[in-house]
């Protein structure tokens, strides 16, 4: 039994960090009131790009950059769409999540990189270390990208409260007509959350083929996108929250293969709906829960236009 | 009178917003004005001129990946003026094109953005094939209990995300997609298990009964689907643009606020439009299975969330368009496939065109609402 939990525990961290990766992306757009429905798509090219490099050679953590990269290259496209031509948010969302999800799959046919296994990122730690009694695994086998991620999670949290660019980017997200005319350039900062948040969700993409999954198969982001907009909600776009609400996904989806191993049998299928089913409860709790709940930006998928305002 | 206003107001604020001491006679990004009017003339010109552009990034994205645009033109005028045969296929591929971009055309209309076609297209023909394999009802009715069931599941499947919507304001768009990932499940738990073909073991549903499946129409390989279809477009037609319903409904969708005010029945539209979408997002599914497959297959719902969100955004949400779309996009589907065919490309080729098409598209909107200045 303990075994059971030592090993469930200790793989909970790596299902955790997209989640976390992701809802950290989605929050500094948030914030800036960019509603960015198109998180699926962006961690689809992030993951993407992590397997074509590793693919080619390059090492994992570049690789992740390189995830990172291509999620806020992808950025400058939706961000040009939402703030540059003022595209409806939740139109241009899809329209990046089709686009992302065609690309992805025909570069990867074309290039040959589906069903191609990779050597993926390795535990930080030596196994002497991760060998330690019940501990040992679940603090010293995880990757490095586990052990940045509290960082980034501070770093956020700290940006978005404690700094002048931090203030801006809350001024936009909650009355950009203000913000405007206190001389804050409301393109430009959407332009760069937009960007930031994109190389976000692009790592968190990485993370998930190069670090958990080691192989691209099309579609491997699997509505993990949405969840993690799901989880924005009821993280009330605070970061620390939203780290803790990603574990709570990543109890579940470590769950899921473990059951079956137990003995206890439950229809398969009926298991890999239980993230989106956690999801669709997770989502009606905060809705009921946070009624009257000020936290969600209040121009969130508005658009600015100087000369509308009134 | 209040628009007056703020017009004067605008021209006041933008003098003192352009300072007249930096005098540049270019800007790189231009100033916004936003349009008061847009005439129809203008609106069909930058429609077409989005049309346009999207077709030009298709043919480029074709060349690279390998088709010569003379390849492409072959193809093409081989679909087309080959014989009856292809016509055929194609206005087979239009029927539950069409039925599909109405089910989204709906919803969008009531402001609704429902992206959870390929969960209602699912439990629809989950419920439909229930009918048909465990032969409810008599045989001469068989057709039309199954065409309800989908109907009945399609309104089962978007009905939590309406009421989500509607009582807790929960974004939709995100509870439809879930719930497509939750019926995706639900099909491959009943595939797998209990409704494999007994025949051949592989996982998809026994092959229906003649009586179960829609008639032929006698001219090449094409069923009751497509009259189906038509019908559906127009009836959808009438309601929308004809009856006391629509008239409200387009009200609701341009300004609910104004609605509410003036005691249009606003929740009440809502659901009418959400039922009416989840209805025949089901019978999409019905349209298929029973129109075209003969039964349920895994994939048969794959592109249509896709294919729906388009045809509805390329007929601006209008039946009529709608229909005129999907036979384009029957083209364009049936092109996919000879390519994927005889070029070795991936079918996402085609899901690639339909994106840049819906971002060409949506782009164009921001040339209609706003004038641009590049000068000071």
């Amino acid at each position: 039994m303990i075994d059971f939990f030592i090993n469930w525990i200790s793989i909970v961290p790596s299902f955790a960090a997209p989640f976390v990766l992701a809802a950290l992306g989605l929050i500094i757009c948030e914030r800036a009131g960019v509603l960015n429905l198109g998180a699926e798509g962006f961690m689809l090219v992030g993951a993407l790009a992590g397997v074509g490099l590793m693919v080619n050679g390059a090492p994992a953590l570049l690789s992740l950059a390189g995830a990172a990269l291509a999620g806020s290259i992808f950025g400058i496209f939706f961000a040009f769409m939402v703030a540059g031509l003022r595209i409806n948010h939740v139109i241009s969302g899809l329209a990046i999540v089709f686009l992302a999800q065609a690309l992805t799959s025909l570069i990867a046919t074309q290039q040959g990189w589906t069903n191609n296994p990779i050597s993926g990122l390795q535990p930080l730690f030596s196994d002497s270390l991760s060998d330690i009694l019940y501990f040992g695994p679940i603090l010293f086998g995880q990757d490095i990208i586990i052990y940045f991620t509290p960082i980034l999670c501070f770093l956020v949290a700290y940006v978005i409260y404690q700094t002048t660019i931090g203030l801006k980017l809350r001024a936009v997200g909650e009355n950009p007509h203000a913000a405007d005319a206190a001389g804050i350039d409301v393109t430009l900062i959407r332009f760069l959350a937009i960007i930031i948040g994109g190389a976000f969700l692009g790592l968190a993409g990485g993370y998930l083929t190069v670090a958990v999954s080691k192989i691209w198969v099309d579609g491997v982001v699997g509505g993990r996108g949405w969840i993690a907009i799901a989880l924005v909600i009821f993280a009330r776009w605070g970061a620390w929250r939203a780290l803790t609400g990603a574990l709570l996904f990543g109890c579940i989806e470590a769950l899921i293969p473990r059951i079956a191993a137990v003995g206890i049998h439950v229809p398969q299928y009926f298991l890999l709906m239980t993230p989106y089913l956690t999801t669709l409860g997770v989502m009606i709790w905060s809705a009921i829960r946070l009624k009257n709940d000020w936290s969600q930006p209040a121009a969130l998928g508005q658009h600015h236009i100087r000369e509308e305002r009134t | 009178m209040l628009r007056k206003f703020t017009e004067k107001n605008n021209a006041i604020m933008s003098d003192t917003n352009y300072p007249s001491d930096k005098k540049r006679d270019f800007q790189i990004i231009p100033r916004l004005e936003v349009r008061q009017n847009s005439p129809e003339w203008l609106r069909f010109l930058i429609y077409t001129i989005s049309l346009l552009v999207g077709c030009v990034c298709a043919v480029l994205v074709m060349y690279w990946v390998g088709i010569n645009p003379a390849d492409l033109i072959q193809e093409i005028s081989i679909l087309l003026f080959s014989g009856t045969r292809t016509i055929g296929a194609i206005l087979a591929q239009t029927a539950p094109l069409m039925i599909a971009g109405l089910a989204t055309a709906v919803a969008f209309r009531a402001n609704f953005w429902n992206v959870g076609l390929e969960g209602q297209m699912i439990v629809g023909t989950i419920f439909a094939t229930f009918i048909a394999i465990h032969d409810v009802g008599p045989d001469s009715v068989r057709l039309v209990l199954m065409a309800v069931a989908a109907m009945l599941g399609g309104i089962i499947w978007i009905a939590p995300a309406g009421f989500l919507k509607l009582k807790l304001g929960i974004n939709e768009v995100i509870t439809t997609l879930l719930l497509n990932y939750i019926a995706f499940n639900l099909l491959l738990h009943l595939l797998f298990g209990a409704w494999k073909d007994p025949v051949s073991g592989f996982p998809h549903s026994a092959q229906f009964d003649l009586v179960e499946r829609l008639p032929k129409l006698g001219w090449e390989n094409l069923t009751y689907a497509l009259p189906l279809a038509v019908f559906l477009v127009l009836l959808v037609w009438w309601i929308l643009s004809f009856s006391r319903v629509g008239y409200l409904l387009s009200f609701v969708s341009s300004n609910p606020t104004m609605a509410k005010a003036v005691g249009a029945p606003v929740l009440g539209l809502s659901i009418t439009a959400i039922i009416m979408s989840g209805a025949i997002g089901g019978l999409t599914g019905f349209a298929i299975a029973s129109g075209l497959e003969f039964r349920m297959t895994r994939d048969f719902f794959s592109g249509f969330l896709f294919s729906g969100v388009l045809i509805a955004f390329l007929g601006r949400n209008h039946p009529i368009g709608v229909g005129i779309v999907a036979l384009f996009m029957a083209i364009l589907v049936l092109l996919g496939q000879s390519l994927q065919v005889f070029y070795q490309v991936p079918f996402a080729l085609i899901q690639l065109i339909q994106a840049i098409f819906i971002i060409c598209v949506a782009a164009s909107e921001f040339f209609l609402t706003y004038r641009m200045h590049w000068r000071n």
